[in-house]
């Protein structure tokens, strides 16, 4: 165990700056923000009345809302940051000329690829989660002034959107972490590219020859979907968002989705050791 | 003290495409002794070792201290440590974030033989390794080595590109350290002047075939060096030697020390007499 930690730890100490990037970008829009505030206020710009928030929908609705929402772009850069870590991750050592150090160490190639596969996705859970941490103590600041804070109701928001790029950051991360183990270069994009030839060469064939091959992006976009929260029901949230919540939980996590997902990505990850494993070292 | 095999190989084959790198490679490496590994450029010395550490696909048997290895297994590295001939430090890693690592995974790690070699050194634990320069890395990875008690160490080129001092250092002084006749050691180098005192056996190597592998002495008693004035080459020609050398008015040539050419001055060879006179002259 104490090997698998030196590993965690070193490829920590490799990531950290691409694992900071999100903090800093979150950084800078509340310094944006910050500003263009100070700015309206000083000129008087700002029109923020306490009565338009405090009309319908309910403080519930908002508590919910908001922080769902604010989550989106951390969100987003998060996934941005975990493909960049795991496209990396098995091929990085080789484009810098490490491939021979890091395998000449009597540590388990499972452990190696474990190690890196955590850094790159678990270590953005964490970045994500950080962020949804400040965004919430922000949030209910907020709140509190202009209209009421929820606790339950606010936390549920933040936490199920985390949850939602969380699962979505997995399957991705899995899909490019494999792309890692076959692409020497841009394996994200190569990845891709090959996925979407094998898309239109499919189209292709089913058109002219009428057979019905499955659509490999289909399926992605499928199992990716599965992982994000359906479309808000404004109404449906408006007037329970309490059994909102609980539904949003039972399609978010409690489901065999889920399991699929695990499953899929605990099989990228074999697969793409096994060929990280038996792979030359040049 | 010879005692027993620490690294059998058996057919050992190893092919880049149609290029046939190792060709059917015989070798056994007792324990206990400092072995060179000598070869032209492209002979297949590095290929050889790392096809020993499994690190490139192969056919033949290899066996480590008992063990048969048909592909790369972590735990070979238990018991052999590694230096390549280019350096593979990890440039995103400072050089105690190295030094930790390498510590915290290696049950062979020696902290004090690393703080001493440390302390000896001139490198800044909190410098990146890829700010450090070529000679400052070799040095890096030639300290984290040799802080490893392992049973075997396989250095490839382990000085390119260190100045004379340390390289002389690292040989007498260094090197000498972590050696005792339990550990083995192969060298492969070109510098061949600045490690023949240490060596013990010697290995040829020559376009992905062993040629020969003796122990030193009986190979240097086995063979003469004979100078005789440039007119009388003919001399030397009789014994057909690989190579004949013109040196200020006179002519060498490395023969069988059983000979006896009348006028000659006889040497004692030196290892690169040997290898010339065994492998021939550059490939380049």
């Amino acid at each position: 165990m104490n090997k698998f930690k030196a590993l965690i730890i070193k490829d920590f100490q490799i990531s950290k700056k691409s694992l900071m990037i999100p903090i800093w970008i979150t950084a800078g829009f509340y310094l944006l923000i910050i500003l263009m505030s100070s700015i309206a206020y000083f000129t008087g710009h700002m029109n923020m009345s306490l009565d338009q928030i405090q009309g319908s929908p309910p403080s519930e609705t908002i508590n919910y809302i908001i922080n769902i929402a604010i989550m989106g772009l951390p969100g987003l850069i998060s996934l941005i940051f975990i493909i960049i870590l795991t496209q990396g991750a098995l091929n990085e050592n080789i484009r810098n000329n490490s491939e021979l150090f890091h395998r000449s160490q009597p540590v388990s190639i499972w452990y190696q690829s474990a190690s890196r596969y955590i850094v790159g996705i678990a270590g953005n859970w964490l970045v994500l989660f950080l962020i949804a941490l400040f965004n919430f103590i922000v949030v209910a600041i907020v709140l509190s002034i202009i209209d009421k804070f929820i606790f339950a109701t606010a936390f549920a928001g933040m936490a199920q959107s985390v949850v939602s790029f969380m699962k979505t950051g997995l399957i991705i991360g899995s899909l490019t972490f494999f792309c890692s183990a076959i692409f020497k270069d841009k394996a994200f994009l190569q990845g891709l590219a090959i996925i979407i030839g094998i898309q239109f060469l499919f189209i292709i064939m089913n058109a002219l020859l009428h057979w019905h091959l499955p659509l490999p992006l289909n399926y992605i976009i499928k199992l990716i979907n599965a992982a994000a929260p359906s479309s808000l029901d404004s109404e449906f949230v408006n007037e329970n968002v309490g059994l909102y919540i609980s539904e949003l939980w039972k399609r978010l996590v409690i489901n065999w989705k889920t399991l699929l997902q695990i499953g899929v990505s605990g099989v990228l990850f074999v697969a793409s050791t096994f060929i990280y494993k038996y792979r030359e070292i040049k | 003290m010879i005692q027993g095999n620490v690294i059998k190989v058996k057919n050992l084959t190893k092919y880049y495409g149609k290029f046939k790198a190792l060709d059917n490679v015989e070798v056994e490496i007792p324990e206990g002794r400092i072995i060179g590994l000598l070869g032209k450029n492209g002979a297949g010395k590095s290929t050889f070792m790392r096809c020993i550490l499994g690190f490139l696909k192969h056919t033949g048997q290899i066996n480590i201290l008992g063990n048969s290895y048909k592909r790369h297994q972590q735990s070979i590295h238990e018991n052999i440590a590694f230096i390549p001939d280019v350096n593979s430090l990890d440039d995103r890693l400072t050089v105690k974030q190295t030094m930790d690592y390498v510590s915290a995974i290696n049950s062979s790690w020696n902290k004090e033989k690393a703080q001493k070699l440390l302390a000896s050194s001139d490198l800044k634990p909190n410098k990146k390794v890829a700010n450090l320069s070529k000679g400052m890395k070799t040095k890096l990875y030639l300290l984290i080595t040799l802080s490893l008690d392992v049973r075997i160490l396989l250095l490839d080129e382990p000085t390119l590109g260190l100045d004379i001092v340390f390289r002389k250092e690292f040989f007498n002084t260094i090197l000498g350290e972590f050696y005792d006749e339990t550990k083995t050691i192969i060298i492969s180098t070109h510098q061949v002047e600045e490690v023949e005192q240490i060596l013990q056996d010697i290995i040829f190597i020559d376009e992905g075939k062993i040629i020969l592998q003796k122990n030193i002495e009986e190979l240097k008693n086995e063979y003469s060096v004979y100078t005789v004035p440039s007119d009388q080459k003919e001399k030397l020609e009789q014994y057909n030697p690989k190579i004949i050398s013109n040196t200020l008015g006179n002519v060498s040539a490395v023969l069988d020390s059983k000979i006896e050419i009348a006028n000659a001055e006889v040497n004692r060879p030196t290892l690169s007499d040997l290898f010339m006179e065994k492998v021939g002259g550059s490939n380049e």
